[in-house]
C-alpha cells in the first residue's frame, strides 16, 4: 500500500482514530472523528483540545479519575463506554486506548497514546435497557431484603409499645436513618409521641402532612392510597393504616451522609402498612392480656386465712417479654378446724385460656379437699375431675394440709417441683416425696410426703417460673433458689417475693407464683 | 510517611512517587476498603457512607500500627480525609501533604466547586456502563505493557476495578460531601499541591483551601490532569521533598 493510500484510509476508517499527548491533548485526528464533532468544530483544527474536554462531564471524571491512571500503569484501556459531547447530539462512543513511549524524540520521558473511538450508538441503547432493568431488579431485591427485617422484627413484638420500638428499630437500622419516632393517634385524636430512636427527632408532624400521608379522601369522594411524605426540612412521614382507622405515623429523619442510598419510598410505605397491621394485632392482644390479668388478678387476690403461729406471704408475676399471664396460681385455705390446705399449680399455657383454666381447677381442688382424704387422695380426686372435664390436662400441683397443732406438713405433687423448708441457720431441704405424674394421666396415688415445722423454719411452695431459665439445669435452677430463698430476709413480703428471690434476674418467657409460711408456732410434739 | 490514594484506583497510584521516600522515611501504603485488595467483609455500607467513616479509618490504622505523628500524603478525595483525621486526633499528624484536594466539588452560593449535582449523576451512568463490559470477563485478566514490562504481569485486573455498588456509594460519598467548614479547625501544617490544569480540583479550589487552611503552603506544579503522581512524578516529588525537608 502506498503511504498516500494509508493516509487516506487513516482518515476514512470507520473509528475515530486520535493520537493524544501524555496531558490527553490531541496530536491529530482522522476525518471520522471530525465530522462527529458537529459543524463548529469539524472546520476547526482540533489538535491541542483535550480528548476528555470532549466528553460528557461524567466522562470526564472518570477519565480523570480511572482511564488516565489505567493508561499509565497498565498502558491500555478497552472498550470503555463513554458519551462524546462535542456537536450537535451527544454520541455514545467505545473508547479504547494504549500508551506509548516515543522513543525518537529529544525527550525520553515523552509519551503518545493511540485511541480509537467506536461509535456505539444502538449499542449503547440496548445496554442502557440492560443496565435499567439490573438496577431495577436490584432495588426490588433490596426492597424484599429491607422488608423481611422489618417484617421479622414486627412478628416478634408482643404489645403496642414493643411495636413501636420495633419500628424505630428497624427503621434507623435498616434504612439507616438518623432518628425514628412513632407517633400514634391517642383516645381524644391527639398524635402522642411512643418510640424514638438517635437524635434531632422533629416537633409533633403538621396534621397536614399527617393527613397527606395517610391519603386523605377527596372532596369528590375517592380516597388517595396513603402515600410517604416528605416534609420540606426533609423529614419523612409514613402512614401506619390499620383495618379500620390510622393508628398514627413513623417519622424519619434522614441521615446526611452523602454516600447513603435514597430512602426506599415503595418499602417504607410496605413497612408502614405491615406496623398497621402488627399494632391492630398488638391492639387485641392487649385487650386480651388485660382482661385475662384482671381475671387472674380478681382469684389471686382474695383474703389468704392468717395463723396465730405463722405468717403467709405470697406473689404472682406474669413474664416480662410477652405481657402474658399464664396459668400459675396459689391458694390457701381450711380443710377443717386445724388443718390448713396450702397449694401452688402450674396450668399448661398462657393466655385467657389458661387463665380460666386455672380458675376452674382453684374450685376443684377446693371442693375435692376434705377432712380425712389427705393430700394424696385430693390429688387422685382433682386428677379425675381432670380426665373427666378436660380442663387444665397436664397441669401440675403441689397440695399439702398443715396441721397446725402438730406442726406436721404432709403433701402430695402431680409433676410439680418439690416444696422447700429452709430453716433460721441456712439449710435448705427440697420435699422430694410423694410424688405422681401431672393432672389428666390417672395412676396410681402415692404414699404423701410428710415433715414437722420447728418453729423458725419457712415453707416454700412456688412455680417453675422462679427455677427454670434456658441457660442452666433445673438441678442448678433448686439449688440457686435454694439459697436465695434461705437467704431472704423475712421483711420481703406479698408482691416482693419473686423480685427478691430472683434479684434482678427476671425470667422473660415465664410468670412466676410463690407461696411462703414462716412457722412460729409450737415445736412437734 | 502514609500514601493514601483518591477515588478510582487504589495505593499502586503511588508506585513511581513512594519509592522515592524510602532512603528517608518509614513508608506505608494502603488500600481505601472497598479498594485494591483491602478485604471486602471490612467494609460497612453504614459507616463508609460518610468520608468521617473513611478518617476513622486511618486513625485505626495509625493507631494500630503505632504511627503517629506522621507525614500523610492525601490524594484527591484522601487529602479530605487526612484533613478529617488529623482534625479528629492532630497528635497522629506531623505533617499533611494534599496532593489535588477539593472540600467540595459542587458549586454552591458564592463558591465555586467545578460541578453540578447532575453531573455527578452522569458520572454514575458512566461507571454503571462501565461495569457492564467489565463484569462479562469473569477470570482476571493481565494488561500487558510491551513498553514497560516491568509493570507487567503483577498487575492483574484489579486496579481502579470495585464492587459496582461500593464504587457508586463512594462516588457519591467523595463527590457530595462537604467538608469546607471543617477547614478551620486543623491545626497541621500542611502543604497543597496543586496541578496548572485540574479538571476534577481546579485551581481556585486548591487556592481556597490554602487561604481557608491555617498552616498551609501552596505549590502550583507544572501539571495537568488531577493525577500528577502518576503524569509528573518527578515534579511531585520535588516540591514534596522541597516542603518536607528544605
Amino acid at each position: 500500500m502506498t503511504p498516500l493510500g494509508r493516509a487516506r484510509s487513516w482518515d476514512s476508517a470507520p473509528v475515530a482514530l486520535l493520537r493524544l499527548d501524555g496531558s490527553g491533548a490531541i496530536l491529530d485526528a482522522n476525518d471520522t472523528f471530525r465530522g462527529w464533532l458537529g459543524d463548529d468544530l469539524s472546520s476547526r483544527d482540533v489538535r491541542g483540545i483535550r480528548l476528555s474536554a470532549l466528553l460528557s462531564v461524567g466522562g470526564r471524571i472518570y477519565w480523570e479519575t480511572h482511564l488516565a491512571p489505567l493508561l499509565r500503569i497498565e498502558g491500555r484501556v478497552e472498550e470503555i463506554a463513554v458519551e462524546l459531547r462535542a456537536g450537535g447530539t451527544p454520541r455514545p462512543v467505545l473508547l479504547s486506548a494504549e500508551l506509548h513511549t516515543v522513543e525518537d524524540e529529544t525527550d525520553p520521558d515523552d509519551v503518545v497514546v493511540n485511541v480509537a473511538l467506536f461509535d456505539a450508538r444502538e449499542r449503547s441503547r440496548f445496554e442502557r435497557e440492560l443496565v435499567a432493568a439490573r438496577a431495577e431488579a436490584e432495588r426490588s431485591a433490596a426492597s424484599l431484603r429491607t422488608l423481611l427485617v422489618t417484617t421479622t422484627a414486627l412478628a416478634r413484638a408482643a404489645g403496642v409499645e414493643g411495636v413501636c420500638a420495633a419500628l424505630v428499630h428497624a427503621v434507623v437500622e435498616v434504612y439507616r436513618a438518623g432518628s425514628a419516632s412513632v407517633w400514634l393517634v391517642d383516645d381524644v385524636g391527639a398524635l402522642t409521641l411512643r418510640a424514638r430512636l438517635g437524635d434531632g427527632v422533629p416537633e409533633r408532624p403538621s396534621a397536614e402532612l399527617v393527613s397527606q400521608a395517610a391519603g386523605a379522601v377527596d372532596a369528590d369522594g375517592t380516597e388517595r392510597v396513603e402515600q410517604v411524605v416528605v416534609a420540606p426540612d426533609g423529614h419523612v412521614v409514613v402512614p401506619l393504616r390499620g383495618s379500620a382507622a390510622l393508628h398514627g405515623v413513623l417519622v424519619i429523619v434522614p441521615r446526611a451522609h452523602p454516600g447513603d442510598d435514597a430512602l426506599d419510598h415503595g418499602a417504607l410505605v410496605a413497612t408502614g402498612q405491615q406496623g398497621g397491621v402488627a399494632l391492630d394485632r398488638a391492639v387485641l392482644h392487649e385487650q386480651s392480656v388485660s382482661v385475662a390479668h384482671e381475671l387472674q388478678r380478681a382469684m389471686l387476690t382474695e383474703r389468704l386465712p392468717q395463723l396465730d403461729h405463722a405468717r403467709i406471704s405470697t406473689d404472682y408475676r406474669p413474664a416480662e417479654r410477652s405481657l402474658q399471664v399464664g396459668g400459675d396460681w396459689y391458694d390457701a385455705f381450711w380443710v377443717d378446724d386445724t388443718t390448713l390446705a396450702l397449694t401452688v399449680g402450674d396450668v399448661v399455657g398462657h393466655g385467657l385460656r389458661s387463665a380460666t383454666a386455672m380458675g376452674q381447677l382453684r374450685t376443684a381442688v377446693r371442693s375435692c379437699a376434705e377432712g380425712g382424704v389427705g393430700p394424696a387422695g385430693v390429688l387422685g380426686r382433682v386428677d379425675r375431675f381432670v380426665r373427666r372435664s378436660g380442663v387444665g390436662f397436664g397441669s401440675t400441683l403441689v397440695y399439702g394440709e398443715l396441721d397446725v397443732p402438730t406442726a406436721r406438713f404432709t403433701y402430695a405433687c402431680a409433676g410439680h417441683l418439690p416444696p422447700l423448708v429452709t430453716r433460721p441457720g441456712g439449710d435448705a431441704e427440697l420435699l422430694w416425696e410423694g410424688r405422681r405424674m401431672p393432672l389428666g394421666v390417672g395412676v396410681a396415688e402415692p404414699e404423701p410426703g410428710a415433715v414437722d415445722l420447728a418453729p423458725g423454719d419457712t415453707l416454700w411452695l412456688y412455680t417453675d417460673g422462679l427455677v427454670e431459665r434456658r441457660d442452666r439445669s433445673l438441678h442448678r435452677g433448686l439449688e440457686v433458689f435454694a439459697q436465695a430463698a434461705a437467704g431472704t430476709p423475712g421483711t420481703a413480703g406479698d408482691g416482693e417475693l419473686v423480685s427478691s428471690l430472683l434479684g434482678g434476674d427476671l425470667n422473660e418467657f415465664d410468670d412466676a407464683c410463690v407461696l411462703r409460711v414462716e412457722w412460729d408456732g409450737p415445736a412437734p410434739a | 510517611m502514609v500514601f493514601a490514594h483518591g477515588f478510582g484506583c487504589d495505593q499502586s497510584m503511588w508506585r513511581f512517587v513512594a519509592p522515592a521516600f524510602e532512603a528517608s522515611h518509614r513508608v506505608v501504603l494502603f488500600d481505601h476498603v472497598g479498594a485494591g485488595g483491602s478485604d471486602p467483609a471490612a467494609y460497612d455500607p453504614g459507616r463508609h457512607s460518610s468520608l468521617a467513616g473513611y478518617a476513622d479509618d486511618v486513625v485505626e490504622l495509625l493507631d494500630e500500627l503505632d504511627l503517629g505523628p506522621v507525614v500523610f500524603v492525601g490524594h484527591s478525595v484522601s487529602a479530605t480525609i487526612g484533613l478529617l483525621a488529623a482534625a479528629r486526633r492532630p497528635e497522629l499528624f506531623d505533617r499533611l501533604v494534599l496532593v489535588g484536594p477539593s472540600p467540595r466539588y459542587i458549586d454552591d452560593d458564592g463558591y465555586r466547586g467545578g460541578f453540578a449535582a447532575h453531573e455527578i449523576d452522569e458520572l454514575l451512568e458512566t461507571m454503571d456502563a462501565n461495569y457492564l463490559g467489565w463484569s462479562a470477563s469473569v477470570a482476571p485478566v493481565i494488561m500487558g505493557n510491551p513498553d514497560r514490562p516491568q509493570l507487567g504481569e503483577e498487575l492483574t485486573s484489579s486496579f481502579c476495578r470495585m464492587d459496582p455498588t461500593i464504587a457508586r456509594r463512594f462516588a457519591r460519598t467523595t463527590f457530595l460531601s462537604d467538608n469546607r467548614a471543617d477547614l478551620a479547625g486543623i491545626r497541621t501544617p500542611s502543604l497543597v499541591v496543586q496541578c496548572r490544569d485540574d479538571f476534577i480540583a481546579p485551581v481556585e479550589v486548591g487556592r481556597y483551601i490554602h487561604e481557608n487552611l491555617a498552616d498551609s503552603e501552596f505549590a502550583l506544579i507544572d501539571a495537568v490532569g488531577h493525577c500528577p503522581n502518576l503524569s509528573a512524578p518527578d515534579v511531585l516529588i520535588g516540591v514534596m521533598r522541597e516542603y518536607l525537608d528544605p
